[in-house]
């Protein structure tokens, strides 16, 4: 059975892989987006394929978007707690990023 | 509508290097300068804004885009159609 998954081909120029530019990122902090309105920020112990990843020195941030019945006005409200060891599971992570300056 | 044989590969060629348009399935907006890709869709991008609605954050610098989240990197300067929808069938195949 013919396999539709094609992968790529590594020629004689080194392209990296994404994979491959995260990996420039370990030990360093990074800023990782979640599915369900989460954001990270941490420091990048290790990674894998499926993008798991342990991070240390935590920061969680969940944001939430509370519309007022009356008025309609949309309340962003974001909780942030602290963790210093964190197993994140890859099928969560959206993006991954070195943390972000104001701008 | 005849793709030729290699034409995966150097579609992956082609378009490094270009601006591209990352579209979510959340509906989130990435614009940055393909830097790299592999056959999982995973992404990597440069010089990155994110936009919802407006503009939210700047990300300069790589972010990395995990390649299940149902994103169709569209090109600005890219005229061919079969080109995006032969890319989304990529993704779209991968089962972890």
């Amino acid at each position: 059975m013919q396999t539709s998954r094609s992968k790529k081909q590594q020629t004689t120029n080194t392209v990296e892989e994404p994979l491959d530019l995260i990996r420039l990122s370990l030990d360093e902090r990074i800023y990782v987006k979640m599915r369900n309105d989460r954001e990270l920020r941490g420091r990048l112990h290790a990674y894998d394929q499926h993008l798991n990843m342990i991070l240390g020195d935590v920061e969680e941030t969940v944001t939430t978007i509370e519309i007022d019945e009356e008025t309609y006005e949309e309340i962003y409200k974001s909780t942030k707690r602290n963790i210093p060891m964190l197993f994140v599971r890859g099928d969560g992570v959206v993006l991954v990023a070195p943390p972000l300056r104001v701008g | 509508m005849s793709l030729r044989k290699q034409t995966p590969s150097d579609f992956l060629k082609q378009i490094i290097g270009r601006p591209v348009v990352v579209k979510l399935n959340s509906g989130v907006d990435y614009r940055g300068v393909l830097a790299c890709l592999d056959g999982y869709m995973n992404i990597a991008l440069e010089q990155t804004e994110e936009y919802v609605n407006g503009q939210l954050k700047n990300k300069y610098g790589d972010a990395f885009i995990r390649g299940n989240n149902g994103n169709s990197p569209s090109l600005y300067s890219c005229t061919t159609s079969k080109i995006s929808p032969f890319v989304y069938n990529q993704g779209h195949q991968q089962v972890f």
